[in-house]
């Protein structure tokens, strides 16, 4: 009986242990586009950008690029990103072994323009503050929908009307008027 | 390439690797995987070789000299094999002063082969590729994700407790060390006295691992989780009550 040493693997199929770092690849049910992944990896493979237009962001993992360092995984407060054990990953086109996902971005509600925060962040952000008191969850449910500039016109009227030596009826100013749109 | 390559003779050629990728192609060319049932063999020189297998980013020292053996190939098929996230897009040192990028910053690159470093059965698979045996497996993906979010209830505990994690259990055991942990919480709490019962079922746990690691996280685990619940307090959040729900929903 002859025993061969060589491994028959191109012939027949090959696993990588379980202990494996392959490919990285980010579930799309999960991932809220927060981007902590891009601000980990050290070789930047994945960025993160807004495209304002359609309204969505970009989380795009080049695993060309990628180290298979795993911090990414430690970073993701989601648990979305994983190392998986994938490594027939061989190709004559380096744009094959893009992955992207889109997440769509919340619509500022009073000058409806995208804001720099996906939906699923602010879903996020919901469901770990639900221990936060009722008053102070509405006053941040307000916020939470806003682009950076009606949020600015939104803290700064809700201070002038907290304070009462500024609040003059005739002077005060609602967001939709500073913003000149009303909602 | 128009034709089918038969038996490829390559030039190893780096251009500026850690070396790590150069290890694996010894390894390749061991008896244990054995590229040369494919027909690849190494010779000294590039005028003898069809194929350039370069590893590593190409920097700025190599430039000319990568240039040179690329030109000093024979004139057909010239085809390059990039080992190695370096030589695919420059990889880790992509940003560096003194390096260009990938190989393809100056060369047609044949065949992709990213890793850091590959691992001799993801070359294996690049040559048989190139040789025809088998076929890519990737492809580009665009995912478009749906506005729902999954949330668990308690998400803000078990994401501190994650955290928690973290500081003592790598990247790779944390998920699954979080959830047995979780569930002796869960199971704790369906009974009288939850911390006490806490206590308990993470000694009981103990006992029955062999591994002190694991004895060492859960203890830590059990006095961070106190920490956590003391400080939730402070911000009058009263966990305890939704635990126990959580807790009576499971195990019913
Ligand atoms: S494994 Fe490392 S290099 Fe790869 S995507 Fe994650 S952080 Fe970036
Ligand atoms: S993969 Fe994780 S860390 Fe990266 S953007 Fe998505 S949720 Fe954030
Ligand atoms: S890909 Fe990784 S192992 Fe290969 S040369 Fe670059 S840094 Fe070294």
């Amino acid at each position: 009986m002859t025993s061969y040493v060589t491994l028959p693997y191109p012939f027949e199929p090959t696993e990588a242990p379980p202990e494996y770092r392959g490919r990285p690849i980010i579930d799309p049910e999960r991932c809220i586009g927060c981007g902590a992944c891009a601000r980990a990896c050290p070789p930047d493979a994945i960025t993160v950008e807004d495209d304002l237009q359609r309204g969505v962001r970009r989380v795009k993992l080049d695993v060309s690029r990628c180290i298979r360092c795993a911090f990414c995984e430690e970073a993701c407060p989601a648990m979305a990103i994983k190392l998986s054990r994938e490594f027939e990953l061989a190709t004559p086109n380096k744009e094959d072994l893009i992955q992207i996902v889109e997440i769509p971005l919340v619509k500022c509600a009073v000058c409806g323009r995208y804001t720099n925060a996906t939906v699923r962040q602010v879903a996020k952000a919901n469901a770990i503050t639900t221990h936060l008191p009722q008053a102070l969850r509405e006053e941040m449910s307000g916020y939470v929908n806003l682009c950076d500039r009606c949020r600015r016109v939104r803290a700064a009227s809700r201070i002038y009307e907290s304070i009462p030596i500024f609040h003059k009826p005739s002077t005060k100013a609602t967001v939709g008027e500073v913003h000149g749109s009303k909602t | 390439m128009g034709r089918k390559l038969k038996s490829i003779w390559v030039f190893h050629l780096n251009t500026g690797a850690c070396n790590g990728c150069d290890i694996e192609i010894l390894d390749v060319l061991t008896p244990y995987y054995d590229a040369e049932r494919l027909g690849v063999k190494l010779v000294g020189s590039p005028r003898h070789a069809d194929a350039l297998l370069v590893t590593g980013p190409l920097t700025r020292q190599t430039y000319y000299a990568a240039k040179k053996a690329y030109e000093a190939m024979p004139p057909s098929p010239r085809i390059v094999i990039a080992v190695g996230t370096c030589a695919c897009s420059g990889g880790i040192f992509y940003d560096s002063f003194s390096v260009h990028g990938g190989i393809d910053k100056l060369l047609p690159v044949h065949i992709y082969i990213p890793g850091c470093p590959p691992r001799p059965e993801e070359i294996l698979f690049g040559i048989a590729q190139l040789v025809g045996l088998v076929n890519k497996k990737v492809k580009q993906v665009v995912q478009r994700a749906s506005p729902e979010l999954k949330t668990e209830p308690l998400e803000r505990l078990w994401l501190d407790l994650r955290e928690e994690t973290r500081r003592v259990v790598g990247y790779f055991d944390r998920d699954e060390v979080l959830n047995t942990f979780k569930e002796l919480v869960l199971k704790a709490y369906t009974r009288y006295d939850p911390r006490r019962s806490l206590e308990k079922l993470v000694d009981e746990y103990c006992s029955q691992t062999d591994d002190p690691r694991l004895c060492f996280v859960m203890k830590y685990l059990y006095t961070r989780f106190l920490d956590i619940l003391e400080w939730y307090k402070k911000s009058h959040y009263n966990i305890e009550d939704m635990l126990r729900e959580e807790a009576w929903r499971r195990a019913t």
